[in-house]
This record gives C-alpha cells, structure tokens and sequence, in this order.
C-alpha cells in the first residue's frame, strides 16, 4: 500500500471517526436532554453527522435530502409542536412500569450486542468488508436514483406521494379545533 | 280414484289454521259460520264419495287418494295417502255428522264465551285429525291423526286454563296418552321389522295369509304378531281410557260440554276400538292378545261401572259411562266381532253424545253446575232436554228397541259364541259375556240414577239457579233431537238376524269385506241374550227407581249405612287416581327433583354454564393486568420477545442424537446433528468431569480411554463462534 | 472504510433511539427517538446498497425518508390534539387503552 493510499484512508477513517461519533453522541444527547428544545438541537446534529455519513457512503442524493427533509422540514415541524406544546417535565422517565421498560431496554441491549458481535465477527465477509464506491456510474447522483425511482419504481413513489397527501391532510383534520356549538360543520 | 278424498280432512283444518290466525278479526257469526260450513262441507264431501261409490267401498279394499311420499328413508316408504273402504267411510260419515252437530250446538253453549274463534279453531283442528285417523292408509299416517286428536284433547280439556284445575286435567290427558302412544311408536317398529311396510292393507292382507313374518316367535315363545298387537293395544289403552290408563278421562270433563260429548265420548276415545277393528286380522293371527283386549274391555266395563254408581258429577257420571262403554266396545273386537264392536261404537256416538249434549243443556240452565244432588224435578223445565235424555237413557240401558239394546246384545252374543280363542281359552267368552252382563246391570242401575237424581222428584237447586232456569235456545235443542233420533234408530243397522231375516245384522254384512268373518251366533242365542239382557235392563231400572225414585229413597240410604267403606270407595273412585299418585307421580317427581338439583343446578348451571363464566372471568381478570394502557410497556415486552427469540435463534442447534459407544474402557462419542447442521462449530468434550475439556475442534465425534472403570460425567460442549453462544449436553457414562 | 463499521453506527443509533423509546416520559422526545430508529435504518440501507453496488437501496432509504416524514407529520399532530384535550404530553398519562 502506498503513502498517497495509506493517508487517504486515514484521512477517510478520520472523517468517519468523527462523523460517527457527532451521530451517536448527538443521538445520546437527544435522548437524555430534559428539555425538547435541546432535544430537537442535538437531533439536528445528529441528522446533519448523518447526512454526512451518506455523503461518504456515495449516496450524495440521499444525503442532501437528508439535511433538506430532515434537518430542516421535520426538525422545524419539530420546534413547532415543542413551542406549542412544551411544559415542564418534573421527571424525564415516568415511574410506573419502569421495571418493564428497563427490561426492555436491557432486551434491546442484548439484541444489539448479539448483532454487533456477529457483524464483527464476521466482518471479513466480502459484504461486510466491501469499503470502495462500486463501479457504477453516477453512482448515488440525482440522476441515477432519479432514474430508477421513475422507471422501475414508479408505481411506489406515486404510493408514497398518496400517503404524504394523506399525512397532510390527517394532520390538519387531526389539529383542528372542534368547537362546541352546532353551527360548525365538524362534529 | 277420487282425489276429493283429500278434502274431508282438509276442509276443517284449513278452517282452524283460519281460525288460529285470523278468527279474532271476525265476528262471532263469521267464526262459527266458518267453522260450521267447514265441518258441514266435510260431512257432505264424505256423504258424497260414500254413496257415489257405494257398490266399490263393499266389495273392494276401497278407494285410496294418494297425495304424495311423505316419508322415503332406506326401506321405509310412507306414503301420505288416504283410504276410505266400508269401515273409515262409515267412522268418516259418523265423525262428520256427529262433528256437525256439536259444532252446530257450540254456538248456543258458547255463546257468551269470549275466546269463541279459538274454540273453533280447536274443534276444527280435532275433526280434521281425526278425519286423518280415520281415512289414514297407513299406520304413520295413522298416528299423526293420533296424536293430533290427543294435542286437540289436550287444548280442549286445558280451554279454561285461566284455572289450574284445568290446565292440569289437560296434562294429565296428554301425558297417559303418551305413555299408550309409546306402546303404539313400539308396536308399529315391531310390524315394520317384521313384514317391512307400514301400510294397513299390505299388514292386513300379511296377516290375513298367516304370514311366518308374522307367527314366528319373537319373545317368550309368543308370536310377532302377539307383541304386535298386545303395544298396538296400549296405544288403545290410553286413548280409549281402559284399565290401567283410563284415569285421565274423568279428569277430562273439566273441558267445555261439547268437547266431552264430541271427542271423549263419540270420536277420539273409540279410535282404539277402530283401530283395533283396522287390524283385527292382525289380532286374529294372536288369540292372546284378543283375550287381553278382550279381558281388559270386560273389566274396565264392570269397574267403571261400579265406579260410576257413586259419583255426584253429572258429567263424571257419563265420563265413567264411556269408560264402561268402551270396555264394552273392546269386548266386542277382543272376541274377534268387529262389527259388533263398530255396531256399538256408532250407537254409543249417538246416545252418549245425546246425553253429554243434555248435560250440557241442563248445566247452561243451571248456571254451570253439574252437581246432581242439587238438581231435581227438571222434566217440567226442560221439556226437550228431558225427552232427548229419555231416549239416550234407555238406549244406553239396553232397554229394547233402543239402539244400545241391540248394539249391546251384539257384543254380548258375540262374546258367548266366539271362537277365537281356540279350545284352550274357550272359557273366555262365555266369562266375558256373563261379566258384561253383570256391567249392563249396573250400567241400567247408574243411568237410572242419574236420570232419577236430575229430572225426577223436587228441584233441589237453590231459589236463585231456580228462577233462571231455562230450556236453551234452538242452536242447542236442535242437534239433540237429531242425535236423540240417532240413539232411537241407529239400532236399525244392526238388528239381529234373529229378529228379521232379509235385514238383520246389515253392519256387518256391510263390513264383511273390511274386517273379515265374524262369529256364528245361533239364532237360540240371539234370542236368550235379548230376553236376558232386556231383563237385566228392567231389572236396574227398576231397583234404581226403588232407591232413586223422586229423590235419594229409604233403601239407598240404608245401603250406604249398612255398606259404609264400600260405599265411601266407590265414591272416591278406589283411590286409583291416590294410588298413581303414590307409585308414579311421587316416585317421578322426587327423581325429577333430585335431578334438578343434580344435574341442573349443580351440574349445568354451576360447572357447566357458572364453569365457562368464571373461567372467562378470571381469564379476563387476568388479562385485564397485562393491559396497562401504556405504549411504552407493550413495546418493552416486544423488546424481549425479540431477545428471547434472538436467542433461541442464535444458540447452536441440538444434536439430534448423542451416540455413546463403550468398547471396554474405550468411548466414542458421535453426535448427529440436527435437520439445521450448520458448519462452523466448536465442539469441546470433556470426558471424565473434571472441568477440563480433554478433546476440542470442529470434529463433531471423538473418543476417550478411561484409565480404569467407574462411573464418568461426560459434557459436551458446542459452540457457534458466530454469535458467541454455546449449549452443553451432559451424560454420565459406566465403564465396566 | 468497510462497511461493517456503519453497520455497527447504525445498530448503535437503533439501540439509542430504542432506549429513548422505551424510556423517555415526553412524547416529543419519543417521537424524535422513533425518527432516529427510522435514520438508522436508512444508515444501514445506504451501506448495504454501496457494497452490493445496488442503488435499489437509495430508492429504499428514500421511501423510508418519505414515510418518516408522513409519521413525523401525523404523529405531531396526534401530540397537539392530544396536549389539547388533556393539557399533556406526557406518555404515562395518556392510557386511555387500559384494561
């Protein structure tokens, strides 16, 4: 392996060293902030280290979406609803059924652990350990994904458009206000 | 052949199933309008087919209707299909006249009734049944007549349910009959068995070849026939109110008048008598079973009769008078003279619907009582009811020229002459006749009675029933002096050969044909039964008049001084009615009770119904925990759901087998993997349980020599590196 | 780098957005922690898709994206309707499917 190879791969280990760890330290601080605010602040990282993940997965399209869609769209959602709805939390984990729920959690730990060591385990697999972009053109690009989504996957994109129709308009019936008197055509 | 038939039943029943729906929306006239034209037009279709095919019906099998296949099942063919020859033609004629009549003197009865369009809807419903009983072609058919005119009964007898009393007598009617009728389901699965149809004239024409299928000895040494015949006749029984069923048919007097006149007394309690008469060759085949009929008539005669002596029910008194006379009717077809049987069966339809008809006349004037020791010096006051009465009464004493005289002597001639018996039972007969004898006395004794009681002497009814005293009106004085005039004539059918050579015994030469020979009766004998039995007749009259004459007399009075526990029995009927209750109803209802409280209460209702509810109670308390209503929780449950399959999943297979093999101190160990091998696996042994693995690597096999013998724990140990996970086996193993 | 190492990232972020999940009282941050779950999952999706070179996976992570989307949209709005009628966001006090 040559220098120009070997400083390559160390600067590329060290980009994903930290964009890792913005993901998971961002994610741990979304889950353990009192507040929704920060909350919602500390997800945005979280998506933006993803989004950055993406990027050096080739998946540019994806990536951009990422910070377009969640970064920005839902995190504003987000802010939104804290704004309206946010009270004071006298106690971030509820105490009844903690018992169950800490069990849970150690479930989903033993889970994890049971996958994770698999994956290491085995990650001299041709698909476990495949780390360069593939020989595809425009892999990931716009064009590339757009094609595909318009071609063979064109039934299930007009689908989902349907749902997001569906999603806006449950949200809005959902949030409005009913009002008591009979004059309101919404009973 | 003439579907017409079909509509002699059918008339009246589409008449009640009318009435049943739609009678409340008329009014009274259009109700018994209706139900009279039904029954009218019934008897003119009968009277029609009767005399238009006058010559067939003698000397053929008759004419059938066949309406269709009422039952195909395997080797049982039932066809729905009607037959009328000599004997249903006349049964037919007689139930449709006699039907009209009462139909005809309800209106005047019931003429304050309020329920009046389901009376008619009922009498309607009985003619039609028994219509179908008697035009009925084979013994199925039979018995949905049967047991129709046994439902009608029941709804008749319970018309005022409003009292318990009646509700009850209703009950106790319905169900002796199902205890006859059982006899009747019996013997009609014994005929079938044995000859394979359930067509009368298929079974009478078996039986009148002898047929094997039917001599043949199924029980006891007796014949098929015999038990045939002797279930048959218990289904007779409890129609016919004999001995040991006839306890219902007192009981059934609690129904309105004309439902006693028309169906316990003219029509549905002498369908026993002719269905016997239906299969008498069958019966003849059996001369057992005749002498058991025969028995069981000639004592049912003479205890009802003697029961009759002492009761003060105006009706009571006739209910045990048609026990009696029936008891005479199954002598006649018992001593194999069916149509002396028949003869009697029609006489008595007149005279004692005559005299129900009376009584019904007399109580309307009384007010609804039928207490005869308050009547009295009614003659003067019921002019026609009194006259009509007179001749039924002397009809059924058997004084001559009434019809009973003949009808009666018949039977009795016939039981002194018979034959059936063959020479062994040739004792019978004559027995029989001479206790008929004996219940013709008493019969001409207790008639007179009556008779003396309610129209001779004092009026001993209160001033108040006194002064509304009243002939009743035509509707009721009508159909009385027809059958008045029937009671009168009707002896004309079968005046003994004796008496006129060209036209005696016209009966029986009429039904020759149905119902087969008959016994020889000498001309002597006609002669000394007449003379003997118009004595008898005079006789009872006359010691009736002697105690009853104008009133309860000296000599009645003394005979109950000097009789008192014979006396106090009669008048309390023996106590049959005491005695069921202690050997049936009791014993029944203690076991009906301790199955209640058995089987219902704690069984049923506690385990197997309170059972399932608690078990789905506590099931649904239980669950109900596990139901929190937070989202979170069942997600944490989903959470270790999935770890306990991840790590079932992710544990190495068992081996399917673990093969120990022991060749002196040597042991080889060869584990067969499972369906799901898989490669890639640990596998550690360790042989003599000290914690050591003494063997290790991917061979799934691997052997050990101990150093000298004992008792060894062997454990394997197998890993998937994979997952990291492991499981262990363990044996012990003997080394010798 | 080899993509072993993101599918490693990607069960981690699960597990943290699991714990959130079943933990967190505020139904706010359960919801983000459900997005979370749901970017994990497209983490893994992009990976796989880049060592078979397949791009059908980008399709994929796209259409999770989009339902993401949708559910952040209805769920929020569930939350506002539901902080409307009983004045909580809180999870443990919204059980109203109790047994």
């Amino acid at each position: 392996m040559n220098l120009a190879a070997h400083s390559a791969s160390m600067a590329e280990t060290i980009v994903f060293a930290i964009l890792s760890a913005g993901v998971l330290v961002g994610g741990l601080l979304t889950v353990t902030r009192r507040n929704p605010v920060s909350a919602v602040m500390c997800l945005v990282l979280t998506f933006a280290a993803l989004a950055g993940l993406f990027a050096t997965l080739s998946a540019h399209f994806l990536a951009v979406l990422q910070i377009l869609v969640y970064a920005g769209a839902v995190m504003v959602l987000f802010i939104f609803v804290v704004m309206m709805v946010n009270r004071e939390e006298s106690t971030p984990i509820a105490r009844q059924g903690l018992v169950t729920r800490a069990a849970g959690v150690l479930a989903a730990g033993y889970v994890f652990y049971r996958v994770a060591w698999l994956v290491s385990h085995e990650r001299t697999l041709p698909l476990l350990a495949a780390s360069a972009t593939p020989p595809v053109k425009d892999f990931g690009t716009v064009s590339a994904v757009g094609a595909l989504l318009f071609a063979d996957f064109l039934f299930p994109f007009e689908a989902i458009s349907l749902l997001l129709l569906l999603a806006v308009v449950g949200g809005v019936m959902l949030t409005r206000h009913v009002r008591e008197d009979h004059s309101s055509r919404v009973s | 052949m003439p579907s017409e038939l079909r509509m002699i039943p059918l008339l009246p029943l589409l008449s009640a199933a009318y009435l049943i729906l739609f009678g409340r929306r008329h009014s009274r006239e259009s109700v018994h309008r209706i139900a009279c034209l039904a029954v009218g037009a019934a008897f003119l279709v009968s009277a029609d087919v009767f005399f238009f095919w006058f010559p067939i019906l003698y000397q053929s099998n008759g004419l059938t209707d066949l309406v269709g296949t009422w039952l195909a099942s395997g080797d049982l063919q039932v066809d729905l299909a009607l037959r009328m020859d000599a004997l249903s033609g006349l049964m037919c004629l007689m139930v449709t006249f006699v039907g009209t009549l009462i139909h005809i003197y309800s209106t005047g009865y019931l003429a304050h009734e309020q329920d009046y369009a389901r009376f008619f809807a009922y009498l309607n419903l009985f003619c039609g049944a028994m219509l179908l009983l008697v035009l009925g072609d084979s013994l199925p058919v039979m018995f949905v007549g049967w047991e129709g005119v046994g439902l009608c009964s029941y709804l008749l007898i319970g018309f005022w349910y409003g009292e318990a009393a009646n509700a009850s007598a209703g009950k106790k009617a319905f169900i002796t009959n199902r205890v006859g009728d059982l006899g009747f389901l019996i013997g009609m699965f014994l005929l079938f068995r044995a000859v394979g149809t359930l067509d009368i004239p298929v079974l009478v024409d078996t039986a009148r070849a002898g047929s094997p299928s039917l001599t043949a000895a199924l029980w006891w040494g007796q014949p098929v026939a015999f038990w045939a015949a002797l279930f048959l006749f218990m289904g007779a029984v409890g129609k016919s109110a004999q001995i040991p069923l006839y306890v219902w048919l007192p009981d059934a007097m609690a129904g309105p008048t004309p439902v006693s006149a028309l169906i316990h007394a003219a029509t549905m309690v002498t369908a026993g008598v002719y269905m016997v008469a239906r299969l008498g060759a069958l019966y003849l085949l059996a001369p057992v079973a005749l002498a058991i009929v025969a028995g069981v008539g000639a004592l049912t005669a003479l205890f009802a009769a003697v029961i009759a002596l002492g009761q003060n029910d105006f009706k009571k008194v006739l209910a045990y008078s048609t026990i009696s006379q029936l008891g005479f009717m199954f002598v006649g077809v018992g001593t194999g003279n069916f149509a002396g049987g028949i003869f009697h069966l029609f006489t008595h339809a007149f005279f004692k619907a005559g005299l129900f008809l009376c009584a019904g006349s007399v109580m309307h004037a009384m007010a609804g009582s039928g207490d005869i020791t308050r009547m009295g010096g009614l003659a003067q006051k019921l002019p026609f009811t009194t006259w009509v009465f007179r001749v039924c009464w002397l009809a059924i004493c058997g004084v001559p020229i009434f019809s009973g005289f003949f009808s009666k002597d018949a039977i009795v001639a016939g039981a002194f002459a018979t034959e059936v018996f063959g020479p062994r039972l040739h004792w019978v007969g004559p027995t029989l006749g001479a206790g008929l004898l004996v219940a013709a006395l008493g019969t001409a004794f207790y008639m007179s009675r009556l008779y003396c009681l309610v129209f001779t002497g004092e009026c001993r009814a209160d001033l108040d029933t006194r002064a509304h005293l009243h002939e009743s009106p035509f509707a009721m004085v009508g159909p009385l002096l027809v059958l008045g005039l029937g009671a009168l004539l009707a002896g004309v059918m079968g005046l003994p050969p004796a008496l006129s050579r060209s036209h005696g015994d016209l009966i029986g030469r009429w039904l020759a044909t149905a119902l087969g020979r008959q016994p020889e009766v000498s001309r002597a004998l006609q002669w000394r039964v007449m003379a003997t039995s118009a004595l008898i007749a005079l006789a009872g009259i006359g010691l009736a008049w002697r105690f009853f004459g104008g009133g309860v007399r000296e000599p009645a009075r003394r005979f109950t001084a000097a009789w008192p526990h014979f006396t106090a029995a009669v008048r309390g009927k023996f106590f049959i009615d005491e005695i069921y209750d202690w050997l049936v109803v009791r014993p029944l209802r203690g076991l009906s009770r301790v199955f209640f409280l058995v089987v219902d209460r704690i069984l049923i209702d506690k385990l197997l119904v309170g059972g399932w509810t608690v078990l789905v109670d506590t099931a649904g308390r239980l669950l109900r925990l596990v139901q929190v209503g937070d989202v979170q929780r069942y997600l944490a449950i989903f959470a270790i759901g999935l770890a306990a399959l991840v790590y079932v999943m992710a544990r190495p297979v068992a081996p399917s087998e673990v093969k120990v093999r022991i060749e002196g101190r040597s042991a080889t160990v060869d584990l067969t993997e499972g369906k799901a091998a898989v490669d890639k696996l640990e596998y550690g042994f360790d042989f003599d349980g000290d914690g050591r693995e003494d063997r290790v690597g991917a061979a799934a096999n691997a052997n050990w020599l101990y150093p000298r013998p004992g008792h060894y724990q062997l454990r394997i140990r197998i890993k998937d590196p994979r997952w990291n996970t492991s499981r262990t086996i363990a044996r012990t193993i003997d080394i010798p | 780098m080899p993509t072993y190492a993101y599918i490693l990232v990607s069960l981690a972020l699960f597990f943290v957005g699991a714990a959130g999940v079943l933990l967190r009282r505020n139904v706010l941050i359960v919801l983000m922690s459900v997005e979370m779950q749901l970017a994990a999952g497209t983490l893994a999706l992009l990976s796989f898709s880049r060592a078979l070179g397949d791009q059908k996976g980008h399709v994929f992570a796209f259409f999770v994206m989009a339902l993401a989307a949708a559910e952040a949209a209805v769920g929020l709005a569930i939350v506002v309707s539901v902080f409307r009628t009983r004045r909580t966001a809180s999870l443990d006090e919204v059980n109203g499917l109790k047994g």
